[in-house]
């Protein structure tokens, strides 16, 4: 059902202040794309998903939840700068997983092939979908600094940081999605703050506390003592402040349209990456012969 | 319901409480996490306890930090 440009706002807005306590586990995605709420036999259940709805409701309830969006600012910025980027225009876009409208998608780590392909089939032809979400290398300095002193207090650890996908495997995802002409590119934000413990106190307030199935109940309070210590002690700054990295992937994906560029017929090439270094010339013979 | 309440309440009062009891530990944090870094270099290997007397140092000063400043109300 076509409508006139704009842009549509759809699924996990967050509660409001004052829903009832006994509404919240039942709140229900109103979208018309019906995404799986269980899984299918092929992909993986990593995560519980109910938790994550809880720790996202929760977040949103508490008092000030606009302090914890820095992070979905940026990088809801950023991806606004690749749409602008663009030398296109679209009548119609769809902004999936907007939450406050942060232009992100939903930061959602666990991306199943089930999503990208509701995603491409919901796209008119030559149309496309740019996402982002949390690269590997993100909260490595968090993950290492747990994984050490659990390893040193408890002889051994267990996940506490989610699994992200790897950019290999971003762009099969997307391909077998049905996705033409892809482009992933990777950015880094680096938040700074007093310590560890204000830094989970953030993630937690932004609601992304872990919620992978195999996450430890408990973390104990010496190791967290202990990864506090390990952790100023191996990432501080200058100024005493500890560093997070958040890594993130942007995708850019099209839907195959007759109109785009096509890779050019095997064989059909005129010069090679041998003459790189001789690009000028090559193009200024080019222009001339024009 | 309400007792599980007061219980989280003062587990998070005293969990905020940390960063500032941390800082007054300085330098028993900084052996610490010293002593774990030295066991990541080459040739290196991190087991159970292996910096268990700069932790125990680090512990007891987080202690007597804890203790010196009052934890807020119940």
């Amino acid at each position: 059902m076509l409508r006139p440009a704009g842009l549509w706002r759809l699924l996990w807005r967050p509660l409001a202040p004052g829903v009832p306590a006994e509404n919240l586990g039942r709140r229900e995605v109103a979208s018309g794309v019906s995404l799986p709420g269980g899984t299918s036999p092929r992909s993986l259940n990593i995560f519980d998903r109910d938790l994550k709805r809880k720790q996202k409701n929760w977040a949103a309830r508490q008092p000030e939840p606009m302090k914890f969006d820095y992070l979905r600012e940026e990088v809801g910025s950023r991806i606004a700068d690749r749409v602008y980027d663009i030398a296109r225009d679209f009548s119609l876009a769809l902004d999936l997983g907007c939450g406050r409208g942060y232009i992100a998608q939903h930061l959602n780590k666990d991306l199943s092939d089930l999503v990208l392909h509701h995603i491409h089939y919901v796209l008119k032809p030559d149309g496309v979908f740019i996402g982002a979400m949390f690269g590997g290398d993100t909260l490595y300095e968090l993950r290492c600094s747990l994984q050490l002193a659990e390893t040193e207090r408890e002889g051994g650890f267990s996940p506490h940081v989610s699994p992200f996908t790897a950019i290999n495997d971003l762009g099969h995802l997307l391909g077998r999605a049905g996705f033409n002409t892809l482009t992933v590119d990777t950015d880094e934000i680096q938040v700074n703050y007093p310590g560890m413990f204000e830094l989970m106190e953030d993630l937690q307030g932004m609601g992304e506390s872990n919620c992978s199935w195999n996450r430890k109940a408990l973390l104990h309070r010496d190791t967290m003592l202990a990864a506090a210590a390990v952790y100023r002690e191996m990432y501080r700054n200058e100024d005493g402040s500890v560093p997070a990295t958040y890594q993130i992937y942007y995708m850019i994906g099209w839907k195959y349209h007759d109109s785009q560029a096509r890779p050019a017929e095997r064989g059909s090439a005129t010069v090679s990456f041998g003459e790189l270094g001789k690009i000028n010339n090559l193009m200024s013979q080019r222009k001339k012969s024009q | 319901m309400s007792a599980n309440r007061a219980v989280w309440g003062r587990v998070r009062s005293r969990l905020r409480a940390f960063p500032e009891h941390l800082a007054a530990c300085g330098p028993e944090a900084a052996a610490y996490g010293r002593c774990v870094q030295a066991s990541t270099a080459p040739g290196g290997r991190l087991s159970k306890d292996l910096c268990a007397r700069e932790f125990e140092a680090l512990r007891s000063c987080f202690a007597a930090a804890a203790k010196k400043t009052p934890k807020g109300g119940c």
